[in-house]
């Protein structure tokens, strides 16, 4: 198989799962106004989880360690990742959400998602510490016969399956009485308050299920990648999901799509494989970076909503006339 | 509008009992009490600082008292968090105007329909019929009071995007469809013009024939003599008097602390 093909599959999963992501944090930021600057730390809970969970039992004397090791299945594994990632955000939640002020907000889900960092480098018995885990079996390829081309042909497939499950129930809560609410405490959580909306539990629910969004695609990435260490997901991650989301079109999953595809593919995946500039390895992460910010800088200066902002909520387009019609028709059948 | 229910109209809907709070060195609210009849549109009255907008905030649950009782329909609600408060029917507007800026007219008035079965996340996600059904009478609804209150051209603009004016009577429209039975309104008239305080001052009145127990904290003393059928009077964080605007006019107290000065001019603002 063409190794052109191969790449362009590989860079496919990385765009669904930057979506899943883009969703995750669209809930929690672009519905319920929720400042979480650690979504990328729930990633990595749902990445650990799910990877220590496929992996079999550690070896002794092989000088990875690890806990759990329980050869699960690809679904089962998932599963434990999605409850992991959800608790932790549950947590995290129950910290920063019971005060109003959003700068408290965010202050205390940096200070978590650093805390998490720390936590998991340093106690190497959890995940490996700063090495990270790696080796993680690749899902179904005994099942199917896959080799390491088809796998990743294969992979395109379930991450796709996977996202756009996701971007259905994430439009549909984007729709829904309960998406509504959530964007009336973002908008101003005094007056939601006032109204009867319980926002401590409208952005408790909002940070759990972008928590679990997020573990998901920590689950997908560590099951594609096979390794995950905490190199791979430090603070500066949990920035490019953020200027995707924000340059994409906040509240807006479709922006979200859009965002993943210029930053997290065009800008941050494709330029991985450049040949290094002069035989400077750094010039080119370094760059991206910058254009990144320069993107994000200018997103925000001349389209603040996004390149495709949030749409107005249309309910069912009843012309102004058809009220007073029905109402005149009604008025001719009864006969008043 | 749903029929003018009948309300018994003279029993206390709202009762405060020496209410103190404070910020600080401040005592905002010191000693207030007073009570509101069901079925009447009362004016919270007083100058600048006088701690009306403190005593909103602690009847709706917004800020917790230091000291004293407010009972709401016979229950004890001091301490009670806003939206539980707002849950039993005592709905409250802010000094300025607090519209969902992001979100069209029609939408800040559905969304504030109590009770809706598709705020919880199961019926969210996996019924999304039942969801439906229930918005379609909520947009109907929503869609005669905006009719009502001459707003139904506006219902598909951002309400961050309306004059200020129009802010103000979105503000009322959504307080109508959220379906209270006790109103609080803090200074719904500042800031708009003569034509729009007389619309405005219409639409309060009706809701409060419609049966709605109305409160409103007015600046405008001639609106309130219009309209309002009691007068509460406070001064420095405490009830200065209450009764109908004919009886403060002899009390000689009330004159000098508050109406005196403002009496003499026309525009009383
Ligand atoms: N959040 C607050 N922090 C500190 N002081 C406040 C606060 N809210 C009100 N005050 C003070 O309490 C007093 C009463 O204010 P307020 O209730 O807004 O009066 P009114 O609405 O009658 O004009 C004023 O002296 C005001 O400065
Ligand atoms: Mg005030």
């Amino acid at each position: 198989m063409s190794p052109i093909l191969v790449y362009l599959a590989t860079l496919v999963v990385y765009f669904f799962i930057y979506n899943i992501f883009g969703f995750g944090l669209n809930i929690q930021f672009g519905y319920a106004g929720i400042l979480d600057f650690a979504f990328i730390t729930f990633m990595a809970v749902g990445g650990y989880l799910y990877g220590a969970a496929a992996l079999p039992h550690e070896t002794p004397g092989s000088q990875i360690y690890y806990v759990l090791g329980l050869s699960w299945s690809f679904p089962l594994a998932l599963l434990l990742g999605i409850l992991g990632a959800g608790a932790v955000g549950a947590l995290v939640g129950l910290i920063a959400l019971k005060r109003l002020r959003s700068d408290y907000l965010a202050i205390v889900t940096l200070a978590s998602g650093t805390l998490i960092y720390g936590v998991i480098g340093n106690f190497t018995r959890l995940f490996d510490g700063w090495e990270g885990l790696m080796g993680v079996p690749q899902p179904f390829t005994g099942a199917l016969n896959l080799n390491a081309n088809t796998f990743v042909l294969f992979f395109v497939l379930v991450s796709g399956v996977i996202m756009a499950i996701l971007w259905f129930f994430a439009n549909r809560l984007y729709r829904s009485p309960l998406g509504r609410a959530m964007r009336a405490v973002r908008e101003d959580i005094d007056v939601a308050e006032a109204y009867g909306k319980n926002a401590f539990k409208l952005r408790m629910t909002a940070m759990v299920i972008g928590c679990i969004y997020a573990g998901i695609g920590g689950a997908l990435t560590i099951a594609f990648i096979t390794a995950l260490a905490p190199a791979g997901w430090s603070t500066g991650e949990t920035f490019v999901i953020w200027a995707l989301l924000l340059i994409g079109g906040r509240g807006n999953n479709l922006g979200a799509v859009v965002g993943s595809f210029l930053v997290a593919v065009l800008f941050t995946e494709a330029t991985r494989y450049l040949p290094a500039i002069g035989g400077n390895p750094n010039l080119i992460p370094d760059l991206r970076n910058i254009v990144i910010g320069v993107l994000l800088i200018v997103t925000l200066r001349f389209r603040p909503q996004g390149l495709v902002p949030e749409p107005k909520t249309n309910f069912f387009a009843v012309p102004l006339t058809s009220r007073v019609l029905r109402r005149v028709r009604h008025e001719e059948v009864v006969g008043a | 509008m749903p029929e003018a229910t009948p309300v018994d109209r003279g029993t206390p809907i709202l009762q405060l009992d020496q209410v103190v709070r404070s910020f600080g060195g401040v005592r905002a609210v010191d000693g207030c009490s007073f009570s509101i009849d069901r079925g009447s549109l009362t004016a919270l009255i007083g100058p600048n600082g006088a701690g009306k907008s403190t005593v909103v905030n602690l009847v709706a649950g917004a800020l917790k008292p230091d000291a004293g009782s407010i009972v709401y329909g016979g229950v004890d609600i001091t301490g009670v968090v806003s939206h539980r408060i707002a849950g039993r029917g005592l709905i409250r507007t802010f000094q300025l105007s607090r519209e969902f800026a992001r979100m069209t007219v029609l939408e800040n008035l559905v969304v504030v329909a109590r009770g809706q079965s598709g705020e919880s996340l199961f019926n969210a996600l996996l019924r999304p019929r039942l969801c439906r059904r229930e918005d379609r009478v909520l947009v109907e609804r929503a869609i005669d009071v905006l009719d009502r209150f001459g707003l139904a051209a506006q219902r598909d603009m951002y309400a961050g995007d309306l004059s200020g004016g129009q802010k103000r009577l979105v503000e009322l429209a959504r307080a109508v469809m959220s379906e209270p039975e006790l109103l609080i309104l803090d200074e719904p008239m500042a800031g708009v013009n003569p034509a729009l305080i007389d619309l405005l001052g219409g639409h309060i009145e009706s809701l409060c024939r419609n049966g709605i127990t109305v409160v409103m904290v007015e600046h405008n003393l001639e609106i309130v003599e219009r309209i309002c059928d009691h007068v509460v009077v406070m001064a420095l964080g405490r009830t200065l008097a209450t009764g109908v605007m004919s009886d403060l006019r002899s009390n000689s107290e009330v004159v000098r602390a508050y109406l005196g000065e403002r009496l003499d001019e026309p525009t009383v603002r």
